[in-house]
């Protein structure tokens, strides 16, 4: 089995588009989503496609800019020129769209948004280690329910939740099964290709396929650590990515790293490890089960957001880590203040080197990222000289 | 400083091409401590000016290229440098030739013809951290070009001419291309022109300096690249930083050649 996505992400919509339009024909519904907090099985349990309609590429951005300010985060606008401006196969098919209070950007973008399709949105509280914020979360996911149950003319049972669940877990476990197994030295995938063939797998209509494919994946990458078969040497510089930038489409940096000499072993965050580690408590009560999770995700909309700097300081261990990278998208203030914080944590505890790269989804800046990457693997491939090593001594042989 | 050798034919030699966006320098070294170097204009075409530079230190050591070993290159244009062994950031190159001066150096601030950087020394010279600019003119040596060219005076006397400066005038913009349009004014208005080169000059500081806080400061601090040669901006970045930085002894602008010299040969010795 050949480790390359070989569509690129517009191929992969396109043929999500084909198969949804053949599932619409038989009845089914659509329902649009946006962000990591919101509860999928919601959908799933209402016999629904859920969609990704996040913006990850350039293309849909100049449509949406004639609208929203240009001095914005890229995500924000790509999302809203998916759906203004005719360049997203799958926009168009969605019965409903769900948001979430999450970023400013994204708040005020929603406004607009709801003028194109029906849509709801969940009030995420900001501070989630208070108590009151679980119960106000928990009473959000009931009225989320009512919302999809109206639009889609459908019931919800207790029974379907707990069988989504299920489902969704079992996806998880595989998908942490193999993240996981790029803990061994060397890894057996490299992260580009990784990011591209878990989230091109994940564009389908049933969902059995989806574990079918997850499950094909891993064998692979268990079979490769068995025969020895790795992805690149042992000298390359392990680096955990945190921050943003981890999907098929907005993966310009990822990519620039691994071309650089870096291998990407681990991702913390969005698109990455560690949520998939945290599954939905299948023995409590689903719509509690289902808020609890979702509250635990990480972004940095949430303050002061102590789990992600848990994750990222057990990851770096478990991964042995050689640097971290953070990205983090142009006009996203959450994550750009808390980058100082992360850099506190791998500078000073770990001793790490750090590099905080903050970009857009153009390719116009590809040279001075260039030169900050190999700036930051210098760090770590030539910080690794012997220290006893003198030039005196080997001058004698000369 | 390096003491000056002949090169006798067999004598081995390494050698650190740095290609910046204005100018090339090549530095030559070998284990005597030999060193030559070369510094000219990087014109449209960084791959012509990399050979020939490195040709100009060569001729200038009385050194044929079959006496250099291995050679690194680094800068802007090194990419394009399709003869040396092996290619290193400027960054890298920049803190280890500083290092190699005084190993005791913990902080470079370099001032290029596009761009500014801060970067934090290891006590092995490897770098341990760094902040750069290179999207914006200001602060760099283009800046102080085209403000030289306003002033109509030539950018090597920029420094010195700003000394006598009693009250330096207040810069308010910061891009490149409206601060022309302010000393144009400026001048327009009466005001002395050494009063605005020293306002130039503390613009540079302030944008540098600014950078060098956010990226945090350890003795011993060095001021290296072209613009370092620039009295006026060291004085004003001394000041604006409350430190006094060290002295290399050396040209300032050659000091990320020299860095790529010291890889080369490093890398030559433990292969």
């Amino acid at each position: 089995m050949d480790l390359k996505e070989d569509k690129t992400i517009s191929e992969v919509r396109t043929n999500l588009a084909l198969d949804i339009e053949m599932a619409k024909d038989e009845g089914k519904k659509v329902v649009g989503l946006m962000c990591s907090y919101f509860p999928v099985e919601m959908v799933l349990a209402a016999d629904a496609i859920p969609v990704g309609l996040c913006g990850t590429t350039e293309e849909p951005i100049s449509a949406a800019e004639e609208v929203l300010p240009a001095d914005q985060c890229p995500m924000v606008k790509a999302t809203y020129g998916r759906a203004v401006g005719n360049t997203c196969p799958l926009f168009p098919l969605a019965d409903c769209i769900i948001g979430e209070t999450t970023c400013d950007g994204r708040k005020k973008m929603y406004e607009l948004l709801a003028r194109e399709k029906p849509m709801h949105v969940m009030d995420l509280p900001q501070k989630p280690e208070e108590k009151e914020a679980q119960e106000h979360w928990t009473a959000e996911v009931r009225k989320l329910k009512l919302f999809i149950e109206e639009q889609l003319d459908t019931v919800i049972t207790e029974e379907n939740l707990k069988r989504a669940i299920r489902q969704v877990n079992t996806t998880r476990a595989l998908l942490t099964e193999i993240h996981r197994c790029r803990k061994h030295h060397p890894v057996p995938i490299m992260g580009l290709d990784l990011v591209g063939l878990t989230t091109a797998s994940g564009y389908c209509v049933d969902r059995n396929d989806y574990t079918k494919r997850l499950t094909v994946l891993l064998e692979e990458l268990k079979r490769r650590i068995r025969e020895k078969e790795f992805a690149c040497s042992p000298d390359r510089p392990r680096i955990l990515w945190t921050g943003l930038g981890n999907s098929l489409g907005c993966d310009k940096v990822l990519k620039l790293v691994e071309d650089c000499g870096g291998v990407v072993v681990c991702q913390e965050g969005c698109g990455g490890i560690t949520r998939l580690e945290d599954p939905v408590d299948e023995a409590k009560d689903p719509i509690q089960a289902l808020a609890e999770r979702y509250l635990r995700v990480t972004c940095s909309c949430m303050t002061p957001n102590t789990q992600r700097f848990k994750d990222i300081d057990r990851l770096i261990t478990q991964y042995q880590i050689d640097g971290v990278i953070d990205l983090t998208w142009q006009f996203c203030h959450t994550f750009n203040i808390e980058s100082y914080r992360v850099g506190e944590l791998v500078k000073e505890k770990h001793g790490l080197p750090f590099l905080h790269i903050v970009t857009d989804f153009s390719q116009s800046d590809v040279g001075q990222l260039r030169v900050r990457i190999e700036g930051f693997l210098e760090q770590i491939t030539l910080g690794r000289r012997d220290e006893s090593y003198g030039c005196t001594q080997a001058w004698e042989g000369l | 400083m390096l003491p000056m050798q002949e090169t006798k034919a067999e004598s081995p030699v390494f050698a650190g091409i740095d290609v910046g966006s204005l100018t090339a320098k090549c530095v030559l070294i070998s284990k005597n401590g030999m060193h030559a170097y070369a510094v000219m204009d990087t014109g449209a075409k960084p791959d012509k000016a990399g050979e020939t530079v490195f040709v100009q230190a060569l001729d200038k050591a009385s050194a044929e290229k079959s006496n250099v070993r291995y050679s690194v290159g680094t800068g802007y244009g090194r990419i394009s440098l399709s003869f040396v062994d092996r290619v290193v950031t400027e960054l890298t190159c920049h803190a280890r030739g500083a290092h190699f001066l005084d190993p005791a150096v913990r902080t470079v601030i370099d001032i290029g013809g596009q761009d500014s950087k801060v970067i934090r020394v290891n006590p092995d010279g490897s770098m341990s951290d760094f902040i750069m600019n290179d999207k914006c003119a200001a602060g760099t040596g283009r800046f102080l070009q085209i403000m030289a060219r306003a002033l109509e005076t030539e950018l090597e006397n920029l420094g010195e001419f700003s000394l006598t400066s009693s009250q330096p005038s207040r810069i308010n913009s910061i891009c490149t291309v409206f601060a022309e349009s302010e000393v144009v004014s400026l001048l327009a208005s009466g005001e002395k022109m050494e009063n605005i080169a020293a306002g130039l000059h503390r613009s540079v500081a302030k944008r540098v300096g600014n950078m060098a806080k956010r990226l945090g400061l350890q003795k011993k601090i060095v001021f290296v690249g072209g613009v370092a040669k620039n009295i006026g901006v060291r004085n004003a970045l001394e000041d604006y930083l409350e430190i006094r930085f060290a002295s290399l002894d050396q040209d300032p602008q050659i000091i990320g050649a020299l860095g790529a010299a010291v890889l080369a040969r490093e890398r030559y010795l433990s292969a």
